[in-house]
């Protein structure tokens, strides 16, 4: 973590603290209102405030998924929206980010078991953009079990066709499925700045958390050896590897 | 004619000034400067060594390659959003399995301000001219050497390696700022190039040149009263001596020029 100029250059892995180059999504899948609000990270328990609604219609056309950004801003320990009521169709995604510069760690939290405690569960997604180099292993905080490890290496820039060739590649995300317990593909490799979209199907809630700020050895993430601090490492294929094992 | 005279040729007075210099305390001073375009907090401690000794007739004593041996802390603080452009993370899109496609939006980063703090040590050569000036003060008779104008400072390779120093202190600092490791040596130059070997004799010279500028350089000290021999008895008494008067000079005899000092006594 980068506590250089406040908030701006926070770069950790969690789900449950969402910061500039994170989103969370979520898809809506029955009509009807959900009211939520977006407070400062671990302030769910705190604030029962529900100032913005998303409000789900249903529809008979059957159009494929739309989905629907909401850029936060923040200010003075509280966060807005453009609007704040969102009507969307049914089966519809909303995807959530701020992007202030100075914004702390914040959570998106509602009323319904989607937008509670911080859990990621069926039809929601976390996306998280590496900013430095070395292996992530990351675990559920609510000990699910659930695991994996993101390795990040350097793009070694050394040209400006270098810096082309790696911009070209953050445009490409990295999909971890999580089904249950199940991560799939539970070790991917990515360069420095590029994007996990972490997809959870079915699941009672979990978290995309940064072994090291559980204080959890890397052996309970049950992948790899390597710790999370940040290593330099030759670049590597963004593919995902096999799933090394199923937990 | 004067009572008292003493004379030091050039060998001699290389010696004295060795001594006399290096008995000088360290000095420090700190405050704010100019590094290029950025402000830089500093903290220096600095001690002299003396150089070659030239006496040059009537009255200059000069010191070639008069050392100032320094050791600098300083720390600047910048926007890195000032050197470097803003960065964007491109909107990535990814096709979920019977949903469709799955976007984030593009995301800006605009780089944090941070500081950075150098620690280095060097040394500084001048070539300085101190004029002989004689005092009476207080009761106390002084000679000492004083500089004459300002010195000006030969940096050579210092600047390049102070430079050096600044690239290698703000390295670890950019590499722990997430996005950057791809612009890391972007931005390492960027910041070298903005300083220049230019903003860094323009930073060291107004720091370092007061250590000499305002140069005094003892050589001798004596109460005008003073005894000659101590009092034995009731009935003989402590012998005490005036000098009415000190004259120092340089002055050339035969093959050599000679640091001469002369006075004048009484009883």
């Amino acid at each position: 973590m980068t506590r250089i100029g406040g908030f701006a250059m926070i770069n950790t892995l969690d789900s449950r603290a969402l910061q500039r180059t994170d989103c969370y999504g979520q898809r809506f899948m029955k009509a009807g209102d959900y009211k939520y609000n977006i407070v400062l990270a671990h302030g769910a328990l705190i604030s029962t405030d529900r100032p913005f609604v998303v409000s789900v219609m249903d529809t008979d056309t059957k159009s494929g998924m739309k989905q629907h950004d909401v850029q936060i801003k923040s200010g003075a320990g509280k966060f807005q929206v453009p609007n704040q009521k969102l009507i969307i169709n049914v089966g519809d995604m909303v995807m959530w980010n701020c992007s202030d510069r100075d914004a702390p760690p914040y959570a998106v939290v509602g009323d319904h078991e989607f937008f509670n405690r911080n859990r990621l569960v069926n039809e929601s997604g976390f996306s998280h953009a590496f900013g430095t180099a070395g292996d992530f292993h990351w675990v559920d905080a609510h000990g699910s079990g659930a695991a994996g490890i993101v390795r990040v290496s350097d793009p070694r820039c050394k040209s400006e066709e270098d810096i082309k060739r790696w911009q070209q590649r953050l445009a490409k995300g990295t999909l971890v499925t999580i089904s249950t317990e199940n991560v799939e593909p539970a070790e991917v490799e990515i360069v420095t700045g590029q994007t996990v979209f972490f997809i959870v199907t079915k699941c009672k809630g979990i978290s995309i958390t940064d072994a090291q700020l559980l204080n959890r050895s890397t052996d309970e993430t049950g992948i790899g050896k390597a710790g999370s601090a940040s290593r330099q490492k030759q670049p590597k294929s963004d593919k995902p590897r096999e799933k090394p094992k199923s937990k | 004619m004067a009572e008292i005279i003493a004379a030091l040729d050039e060998q001699g007075a290389n010696t004295m000034l060795d001594t006399v210099i290096g008995a000088i305390p360290a000095q420090s001073k700190s405050g704010s400067g100019n590094l290029g375009p950025f402000v830089a907090s500093y903290s220096v401690v600095a001690t002299l060594t003396s150089g070659d000794v030239d006496l040059i007739p009537p009255d200059i004593i000069r010191l070639v390659d008069l050392r100032v041996n320094w050791d600098l802390d300083l720390s600047f603080g910048f926007d890195l959003s000032s050197i470097l452009p803003d960065f964007c993370l491109p909107r990535v899109c990814i096709p979920i399995p019977c949903v469709g496609d799955v976007c984030t939006p593009r995301i800006c980063i605009d780089w944090p301000t941070i500081s950075i703090p150098v620690s280095f040590g060097d040394f500084v050569k001048a070539t300085g001219d101190f004029r002989l000036d004689i005092s009476l003060v207080g009761g106390i008779w002084k000679v000492q050497g004083v500089i004459v104008g300002i010195p000006n400072l030969q940096f050579g390779a210092t600047t390049a390696l102070l430079l050096a120093a600044i690239g290698a202190a703000v390295t670890p600092i950019l590499l722990v700022i997430p996005f950057i490791g791809p612009f890391l040596a972007i931005a390492v130059n960027a910041i070298l190039l903005a300083i220049g070997i230019a903003g860094v004799t323009g930073f060291l010279g107004p720091i370092l040149t007061p250590f000499i500028s305002g140069m005094k350089i003892p050589i001798y000290k004596q109460p005008k009263l003073f005894p000659i021999l101590p009092a034995e008895s009731p009935v003989d008494p402590q012998v005490d001596m005036t000098i009415d008067l000190i004259a120092a000079a340089v002055a050339h005899n035969g093959a050599e020029d000679e640091l001469v000092l002369t006075a004048d006594v009484s009883p």
